[in-house]
Protein backbone atom coordinates (compact mmCIF):
# COMPACT_ATOMS: atom_id res chain seq x y z
CA UNK A 1 0.00 0.00 0.00
CA UNK A 2 2.78 2.40 0.66
CA UNK A 3 3.92 1.77 -2.74
CA UNK A 4 1.28 2.55 -4.23
CA UNK A 5 0.79 5.81 -2.83
CA UNK A 6 4.82 6.47 -3.92
CA UNK A 7 3.91 5.34 -7.22
CA UNK A 8 0.76 8.16 -7.40
CA UNK A 9 2.87 10.68 -5.66
CA UNK A 10 5.37 10.29 -8.35
CA UNK A 11 3.32 10.58 -11.15
CA UNK A 12 1.60 13.82 -9.94
CA UNK A 13 4.98 15.19 -9.15
CA UNK A 14 6.57 14.24 -12.56
CA UNK A 15 3.23 15.72 -14.01
CA UNK A 16 3.53 19.27 -12.31
CA UNK A 17 7.42 19.29 -13.44
CA UNK A 18 6.79 18.64 -17.38
CA UNK A 19 3.51 21.53 -16.73
CA UNK A 20 5.10 24.12 -14.69
CA UNK A 21 7.61 26.03 -16.63
CA UNK A 22 8.37 28.59 -13.72
CA UNK A 23 9.42 25.69 -11.79
CA UNK A 24 11.88 24.77 -14.36
CA UNK A 25 12.69 28.03 -14.52
CA UNK A 26 13.70 28.02 -10.66
CA UNK A 27 15.41 24.21 -10.46
CA UNK A 28 17.75 25.72 -13.44
CA UNK A 29 18.33 29.20 -11.61
CA UNK A 30 19.25 27.55 -8.33
CA UNK A 31 21.33 25.21 -10.00
CA UNK A 32 23.21 27.75 -11.96
CA UNK A 33 23.36 29.61 -9.20
CA UNK A 34 24.79 26.95 -7.11
CA UNK A 35 27.86 26.42 -8.98
CA UNK A 36 28.66 30.08 -9.40
CA UNK A 37 28.73 29.96 -5.55
CA UNK A 38 30.13 27.82 -5.38
CA UNK A 39 33.18 29.35 -7.62
CA UNK A 40 32.71 32.28 -5.72
CA UNK A 41 33.74 30.65 -2.11
CA UNK A 42 36.44 29.10 -3.92
CA UNK A 43 37.55 32.32 -5.58
CA UNK A 44 37.62 34.11 -1.93
CA UNK A 45 39.29 31.35 -0.25
CA UNK A 46 42.40 32.14 -3.09
CA UNK A 47 41.95 35.00 -2.57
CA UNK A 48 42.68 35.32 1.16
CA UNK A 49 45.69 33.11 0.08
CA UNK A 50 47.08 35.14 -2.01
CA UNK A 51 47.03 37.95 0.16
CA UNK A 52 48.22 35.67 3.14
CA UNK A 53 51.43 34.97 0.93
CA UNK A 54 52.13 38.49 0.36
CA UNK A 55 53.17 39.22 -2.53
CA UNK A 56 50.53 41.49 -3.66
CA UNK A 57 50.91 44.99 -3.68
CA UNK A 58 48.06 47.26 -1.49
CA UNK A 59 46.62 48.34 -5.08
CA UNK A 60 46.23 44.93 -5.95
CA UNK A 61 45.22 43.65 -2.87
CA UNK A 62 42.20 46.60 -2.78
CA UNK A 63 41.54 45.62 -6.33
CA UNK A 64 40.95 41.77 -5.44
CA UNK A 65 38.77 42.75 -2.39
CA UNK A 66 35.95 45.13 -4.24
CA UNK A 67 36.45 42.81 -7.13
CA UNK A 68 34.80 39.96 -4.60
CA UNK A 69 33.09 42.18 -3.09
CA UNK A 70 30.98 43.14 -6.06
CA UNK A 71 30.89 39.15 -6.61
CA UNK A 72 29.14 38.52 -3.31
CA UNK A 73 26.68 42.12 -3.68
CA UNK A 74 25.32 40.80 -7.07
CA UNK A 75 24.76 37.19 -5.67
CA UNK A 76 22.93 38.48 -3.58
CA UNK A 77 20.67 40.31 -5.85
CA UNK A 78 20.29 36.98 -8.02
CA UNK A 79 19.57 34.86 -4.70
CA UNK A 80 17.07 37.34 -3.78
CA UNK A 81 15.39 37.42 -6.80
CA UNK A 82 14.25 34.10 -6.39
CA UNK A 83 14.16 33.68 -2.96
CA UNK A 84 16.99 31.94 -2.13
CA UNK A 85 19.37 31.51 0.69
CA UNK A 86 23.16 30.06 0.58
CA UNK A 87 21.20 26.69 2.02
CA UNK A 88 18.86 26.06 -0.83
CA UNK A 89 22.23 26.43 -3.04
CA UNK A 90 23.73 23.75 -1.10
CA UNK A 91 23.05 20.38 -3.75
CA UNK A 92 23.22 16.93 -2.27
CA UNK A 93 26.00 15.09 -4.84
CA UNK A 94 25.31 11.98 -3.21
CA UNK A 95 28.09 9.76 -1.87
CA UNK A 96 30.48 12.83 -2.51
CA UNK A 97 28.37 14.62 0.13
CA UNK A 98 26.66 18.49 -0.23
CA UNK A 99 28.16 21.04 -3.03
CA UNK A 100 29.23 24.10 -0.59
CA UNK A 101 31.05 23.48 2.98
CA UNK A 102 29.11 23.71 5.87
CA UNK A 103 30.83 27.81 5.56
CA UNK A 104 28.20 30.01 5.02
CA UNK B 1 23.95 18.86 28.76
CA UNK B 2 20.96 17.24 27.91
CA UNK B 3 20.80 13.74 30.01
CA UNK B 4 18.15 10.94 29.43
CA UNK B 5 19.34 9.23 32.51
CA UNK B 6 16.55 6.20 33.14
CA UNK B 7 15.96 4.93 35.98
CA UNK B 8 17.02 1.42 36.95
CA UNK B 9 13.66 -0.20 37.79
CA UNK B 10 14.08 -4.18 36.52
CA UNK B 11 16.37 -6.81 37.47
CA UNK B 12 18.66 -5.77 34.83
CA UNK B 13 18.91 -2.30 35.00
CA UNK B 14 17.10 -1.61 32.18
CA UNK B 15 13.47 -0.16 32.39
CA UNK B 16 11.24 -2.03 30.33
CA UNK B 17 9.05 1.17 29.00
CA UNK B 18 12.48 2.99 28.25
CA UNK B 19 11.82 1.83 24.41
CA UNK B 20 9.79 4.65 23.50
CA UNK B 21 12.25 7.30 24.33
CA UNK B 22 14.62 5.95 21.82
CA UNK B 23 14.54 7.89 18.64
CA UNK B 24 13.93 6.24 15.66
CA UNK B 25 17.47 6.86 13.90
CA UNK B 26 19.12 5.88 16.77
CA UNK B 27 16.92 2.82 16.51
CA UNK B 28 17.85 2.12 12.85
CA UNK B 29 21.52 3.06 13.36
CA UNK B 30 21.56 -0.07 15.43
CA UNK B 31 19.22 -2.86 14.04
CA UNK B 32 20.27 -1.99 11.22
CA UNK B 33 23.98 -1.22 11.45
CA UNK B 34 25.04 -3.82 14.40
CA UNK B 35 23.49 -6.13 16.48
CA UNK B 36 23.55 -10.12 15.78
CA UNK B 37 23.53 -11.11 12.43
CA UNK B 38 22.17 -14.45 12.21
CA UNK B 39 21.62 -16.23 9.08
CA UNK B 40 17.77 -16.72 8.96
CA UNK B 41 16.22 -19.28 6.40
CA UNK B 42 14.19 -16.60 4.24
CA UNK B 43 16.23 -13.54 5.01
CA UNK B 44 17.96 -11.32 2.32
CA UNK B 45 20.88 -9.83 3.30
CA UNK B 46 20.41 -5.97 4.56
CA UNK B 47 23.78 -5.29 3.68
CA UNK B 48 22.61 -3.54 0.81
CA UNK B 49 20.19 -1.55 2.40
CA UNK B 50 20.97 2.17 2.34
CA UNK B 51 18.31 4.46 3.94
CA UNK B 52 19.70 7.52 2.87
CA UNK B 53 19.07 6.07 -0.46
CA UNK B 54 15.51 4.82 -0.09
CA UNK B 55 12.81 7.30 -0.61
CA UNK B 56 14.85 9.78 1.50
CA UNK B 57 11.95 12.02 1.71
CA UNK B 58 9.45 9.25 3.36
CA UNK B 59 11.89 8.50 6.35
CA UNK B 60 12.15 12.24 6.40
CA UNK B 61 8.28 12.18 7.06
CA UNK B 62 8.09 9.52 8.92
CA UNK B 63 11.21 10.62 11.59
CA UNK B 64 9.75 14.24 11.57
CA UNK B 65 6.32 13.02 12.56
CA UNK B 66 8.07 10.84 15.63
CA UNK B 67 10.00 13.63 16.80
CA UNK B 68 7.18 15.94 17.21
CA UNK B 69 5.14 13.27 18.88
CA UNK B 70 8.26 13.49 21.17
CA UNK B 71 7.90 16.66 21.60
CA UNK B 72 10.91 18.13 20.03
CA UNK B 73 10.43 22.06 19.23
CA UNK B 74 10.52 23.01 15.59
CA UNK B 75 14.04 23.72 14.04
CA UNK C 1 4.96 -17.23 -0.88
CA UNK C 2 2.37 -18.64 2.08
CA UNK C 3 2.62 -19.74 5.36
CA UNK C 4 4.76 -18.99 8.39
CA UNK C 5 8.00 -18.38 9.65
CA UNK C 6 9.60 -17.35 13.31
CA UNK C 7 10.84 -14.31 13.50
CA UNK C 8 13.99 -13.62 15.84
CA UNK C 9 14.21 -10.38 17.70
CA UNK C 10 16.85 -11.57 20.56
CA UNK C 11 19.05 -14.64 22.06
CA UNK C 12 19.21 -14.48 25.83
CA UNK C 13 20.78 -16.43 28.69
CA UNK C 14 18.91 -17.27 31.73
CA UNK C 15 15.40 -15.52 30.51
CA UNK C 16 12.81 -15.61 33.11
CA UNK C 17 10.12 -16.49 30.69
CA UNK C 18 7.40 -15.05 33.35
CA UNK C 19 8.95 -11.82 32.55
CA UNK C 20 7.66 -11.80 29.02
CA UNK C 21 4.25 -12.49 29.63
CA UNK C 22 1.91 -9.81 27.80
CA UNK C 23 4.56 -9.00 25.39
CA UNK C 24 3.42 -8.82 21.75
CA UNK C 25 5.49 -8.82 18.36
CA UNK C 26 4.09 -7.98 15.40
CA UNK C 27 -0.21 -7.70 14.60
CA UNK C 28 -0.22 -8.51 18.20
CA UNK C 29 1.22 -11.63 17.72
CA UNK C 30 2.00 -13.11 21.34
CA UNK C 31 6.05 -13.69 21.76
CA UNK C 32 7.38 -17.40 22.30
CA UNK C 33 10.88 -18.52 23.31
CA UNK C 34 12.95 -21.19 21.89
CA UNK C 35 15.20 -22.35 24.33
CA UNK C 36 18.47 -24.52 23.70
CA UNK C 37 20.45 -25.45 26.59
CA UNK C 38 20.28 -22.13 28.76
CA UNK C 39 20.16 -19.74 25.56
CA UNK C 40 16.89 -18.55 24.94
CA UNK C 41 15.76 -17.32 21.43
CA UNK C 42 12.93 -14.88 21.51
CA UNK C 43 10.67 -15.28 18.44
CA UNK C 44 7.48 -14.88 17.00
CA UNK C 45 5.46 -16.38 14.30
CA UNK C 46 5.36 -14.12 10.70
CA UNK C 47 3.37 -14.40 7.35
CA UNK C 48 5.73 -15.18 5.05
CA UNK C 49 3.76 -13.22 2.98
CA UNK C 50 4.78 -10.11 4.67
CA UNK C 51 8.29 -11.28 5.50
CA UNK C 52 9.73 -13.49 2.74
CA UNK C 53 12.30 -12.97 0.63
CA UNK C 54 9.99 -11.51 -2.00
CA UNK C 55 7.56 -9.45 0.20
CA UNK C 56 10.57 -7.81 2.23
CA UNK C 57 12.40 -6.50 -0.93
CA UNK C 58 8.96 -4.85 -1.00
CA UNK C 59 8.67 -3.85 2.26
CA UNK C 60 12.11 -2.70 3.15
CA UNK C 61 11.15 0.06 0.58
CA UNK C 62 8.71 1.21 2.62
CA UNK C 63 9.75 3.14 5.38
CA UNK C 64 5.91 3.19 7.00
CA UNK C 65 6.39 -0.37 7.43
CA UNK C 66 10.58 -0.25 8.30
CA UNK C 67 9.77 2.15 11.16
CA UNK C 68 6.93 -0.22 12.44
CA UNK C 69 8.93 -3.17 12.18
CA UNK C 70 12.11 -1.12 13.58
CA UNK C 71 9.78 0.00 16.81
CA UNK C 72 8.50 -3.21 17.32
CA UNK C 73 11.76 -4.99 17.13
CA UNK C 74 13.34 -2.48 19.78
CA UNK C 75 10.24 -2.64 21.99
CA UNK C 76 10.51 -6.41 22.00
CA UNK C 77 14.10 -6.41 22.55
CA UNK C 78 14.27 -3.76 25.77
CA UNK C 79 11.10 -6.35 27.11
CA UNK C 80 13.93 -9.10 27.21
CA UNK C 81 17.11 -7.04 28.23
CA UNK C 82 15.03 -5.81 31.22
CA UNK C 83 14.64 -9.38 32.20
CA UNK C 84 17.47 -10.66 31.08
CA UNK C 85 21.57 -10.42 29.28
CA UNK C 86 20.26 -10.18 26.21
CA UNK C 87 21.58 -10.03 22.62
CA UNK C 88 19.59 -7.97 20.16
CA UNK C 89 19.28 -9.77 16.51
CA UNK C 90 19.80 -7.15 13.39
CA UNK C 91 16.70 -6.39 11.69
CA UNK C 92 14.54 -8.67 9.80
CA UNK C 93 15.93 -12.59 10.81
CA UNK C 94 13.28 -14.89 9.67
CA UNK C 95 13.60 -19.26 10.12
CA UNK C 96 11.08 -21.52 8.94
CA UNK C 97 10.68 -23.34 12.52
CA UNK C 98 11.70 -23.59 15.74
CA UNK C 99 14.02 -26.53 14.88
CA UNK C 100 15.83 -24.37 12.34
CA UNK C 101 15.68 -21.85 15.24
CA UNK C 102 17.47 -24.17 17.58
CA UNK C 103 19.78 -25.42 14.56
CA UNK C 104 20.60 -21.88 14.27
CA UNK C 105 21.77 -21.57 18.21
CA UNK C 106 23.71 -24.21 17.97
CA UNK C 107 25.44 -23.39 15.03
CA UNK C 108 26.61 -20.27 16.69
CA UNK C 109 26.62 -21.23 20.09
CA UNK C 110 30.48 -20.33 21.01
CA UNK C 111 30.00 -16.95 19.58
CA UNK C 112 26.69 -15.81 21.45
CA UNK C 113 27.82 -17.04 24.30
CA UNK C 114 31.10 -14.61 23.66
CA UNK C 115 28.62 -11.64 23.10
CA UNK C 116 26.36 -12.94 26.52
CA UNK C 117 29.80 -12.73 27.86
CA UNK C 118 30.65 -9.56 26.99
CA UNK C 119 27.64 -7.34 27.75
CA UNK C 120 26.49 -9.11 31.38
CA UNK C 121 25.75 -6.97 33.53
CA UNK C 122 27.19 -4.13 31.17
CA UNK C 123 24.35 -1.14 29.48
CA UNK C 124 24.95 0.79 26.50
CA UNK C 125 25.00 4.48 26.54
CA UNK C 126 25.00 6.81 23.30
CA UNK C 127 26.68 10.07 23.48
CA UNK C 128 26.43 12.80 21.10
CA UNK C 129 28.25 15.66 20.57
CA UNK C 130 26.80 18.53 17.95
CA UNK C 131 27.71 21.97 17.14
CA UNK C 132 25.32 24.08 16.73
CA UNK C 133 24.44 25.98 13.33
CA UNK C 134 24.90 30.06 13.48
CA UNK C 135 28.15 29.10 15.71
CA UNK C 136 29.80 30.32 13.46
CA UNK C 137 28.26 33.11 12.43
CA UNK C 138 29.67 36.45 13.03
CA UNK C 139 29.44 38.21 16.27
CA UNK C 140 29.89 41.31 15.17
CA UNK C 141 27.74 43.24 13.40
CA UNK C 142 27.62 43.54 9.20
CA UNK C 143 28.52 46.98 8.86
CA UNK C 144 29.58 47.78 5.38
CA UNK C 145 33.20 47.13 4.53
CA UNK C 146 34.96 50.80 3.71
CA UNK C 147 37.00 49.53 1.06
CA UNK C 148 38.38 46.61 -0.69
CA UNK C 149 40.98 45.61 2.06
CA UNK C 150 38.58 46.32 4.56
CA UNK C 151 36.68 43.65 2.77
CA UNK C 152 39.22 40.72 2.49
CA UNK C 153 40.14 41.84 5.91
CA UNK C 154 36.70 40.92 7.80
CA UNK C 155 36.62 37.37 5.24
CA UNK C 156 39.92 36.42 6.91
CA UNK C 157 38.68 36.94 10.43
CA UNK C 158 35.39 35.06 9.76
CA UNK C 159 37.37 32.26 8.11
CA UNK C 160 39.66 32.24 11.19
CA UNK C 161 36.88 32.19 13.48
CA UNK C 162 35.07 29.22 11.60
CA UNK C 163 38.25 27.65 11.98
CA UNK C 164 39.05 28.40 15.48
CA UNK C 165 35.05 27.22 16.31
CA UNK C 166 35.91 23.96 14.11
CA UNK C 167 39.41 23.09 15.95
CA UNK C 168 37.20 23.27 19.37
CA UNK C 169 34.67 21.15 18.36
CA UNK C 170 36.94 18.37 17.00
CA UNK C 171 38.57 18.79 20.34
CA UNK C 172 35.68 19.15 22.71
CA UNK C 173 34.57 15.36 20.55
CA UNK C 174 38.35 14.36 21.48
CA UNK C 175 38.09 14.98 24.94
CA UNK C 176 34.31 13.92 25.46
CA UNK C 177 35.24 10.42 23.63
CA UNK C 178 38.72 9.87 25.61
CA UNK C 179 36.29 10.59 28.82
CA UNK C 180 33.71 8.06 27.62
CA UNK C 181 36.33 5.76 26.52
CA UNK C 182 38.12 5.98 30.15
CA UNK C 183 34.73 5.07 32.00
CA UNK C 184 33.64 2.17 30.11
CA UNK C 185 34.46 -1.39 29.00
CA UNK C 186 34.62 -0.83 25.63
CA UNK C 187 33.44 1.74 22.82
CA UNK C 188 32.22 1.94 19.40
CA UNK C 189 31.89 5.34 16.92
CA UNK C 190 28.93 5.38 14.98
CA UNK C 191 28.27 7.22 11.59
CA UNK C 192 27.19 10.73 12.93
CA UNK C 193 23.67 11.02 11.99
CA UNK C 194 22.31 12.53 8.93
CA UNK C 195 20.80 15.78 9.30
CA UNK C 196 18.69 15.01 6.25
CA UNK C 197 17.25 12.13 8.47
CA UNK C 198 17.47 13.30 11.96
CA UNK C 199 15.40 16.91 11.18
CA UNK C 200 18.20 18.27 12.97
CA UNK C 201 19.84 21.69 12.02
CA UNK C 202 23.25 20.69 14.51
CA UNK C 203 26.08 19.48 13.03
CA UNK C 204 26.43 15.96 14.67
CA UNK C 205 30.19 15.51 15.23
CA UNK C 206 30.36 12.75 17.32
CA UNK C 207 27.75 9.45 17.62
CA UNK C 208 29.54 6.89 19.84
CA UNK C 209 28.21 3.92 21.94
CA UNK C 210 29.57 2.69 25.12
CA UNK C 211 29.37 -0.38 27.16
CA UNK C 212 29.31 0.69 30.58
CA UNK C 213 29.18 -1.48 34.04
CA UNK C 214 25.80 -0.67 35.39
CA UNK C 215 26.70 0.30 38.76
CA UNK C 216 29.19 2.58 36.94
CA UNK C 217 26.85 4.46 35.23
CA UNK C 218 26.65 7.39 37.59
CA UNK C 219 30.27 7.79 37.50
CA UNK C 220 30.24 7.64 33.76
CA UNK C 221 27.36 10.48 33.65
CA UNK C 222 29.30 12.77 36.03
CA UNK C 223 32.81 12.81 34.01
CA UNK C 224 30.77 13.08 30.84
CA UNK C 225 28.82 16.45 32.07
CA UNK C 226 32.26 17.79 33.96
CA UNK C 227 33.87 17.20 29.88
CA UNK C 228 30.78 18.76 28.69
CA UNK C 229 30.94 22.03 30.90
CA UNK C 230 34.62 22.36 29.36
CA UNK C 231 33.74 23.07 25.82
CA UNK C 232 30.34 25.39 26.02
CA UNK C 233 30.19 25.57 22.26
CA UNK C 234 29.15 22.52 21.65
CA UNK C 235 25.97 20.01 22.66
CA UNK C 236 27.18 16.91 24.29
CA UNK C 237 23.89 14.82 24.48
CA UNK C 238 24.13 11.63 27.17
CA UNK C 239 21.04 8.58 26.34
CA UNK C 240 20.66 5.62 28.20
CA UNK C 241 20.83 2.82 29.53
CA UNK C 242 20.07 1.00 26.51
CA UNK C 243 20.01 -2.74 25.42
CA UNK C 244 23.59 -3.63 24.19
CA UNK C 245 22.77 -3.54 20.43
CA UNK C 246 26.30 -2.04 19.31
CA UNK C 247 28.44 -4.59 21.39
CA UNK C 248 26.33 -7.58 20.17
CA UNK C 249 28.38 -8.18 16.99
CA UNK C 250 29.45 -11.64 16.88
CA UNK C 251 32.63 -12.78 16.29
Amino acid sequence: MGRAVTDDARGRLRQRIDSDPDSVARDLFKLVLSIIELVRQLMEAQALRRVDQGDLSDDQVEALGLGLQRLEEAMEELKSRYGLTTADLNLDLGPLGTLLSDNP
Amino acid sequence: MSDLDLRATSSTGLPATGAAQVSLVDILDRLLGTGVVLAGDVTISLAGVDLVDIRLNALITSVRADMRRQGWGAP
Amino acid sequence: MSGTGRYLFAVARDLRVAELTGTQGFHGTPIDVVERDGLSAVVCDVDLGEFGEEPLTRNLEDLTWVERVARTHNDVVWRVAAAATCAPLRLVTVCADDDSVRAKVDSLRTELENVLDRIEGRQEWSVKVLVPQGAAVEAEPAATPTSGTDYLRRKREAAERRRDLSDEAVRAAREVHDVGHAHAVASRQLAPQDPRLTGRTETMILNAAYLVEAGEHEVFTTALRAAAEQHPSVTVEVEGPWPAYSFAVLG
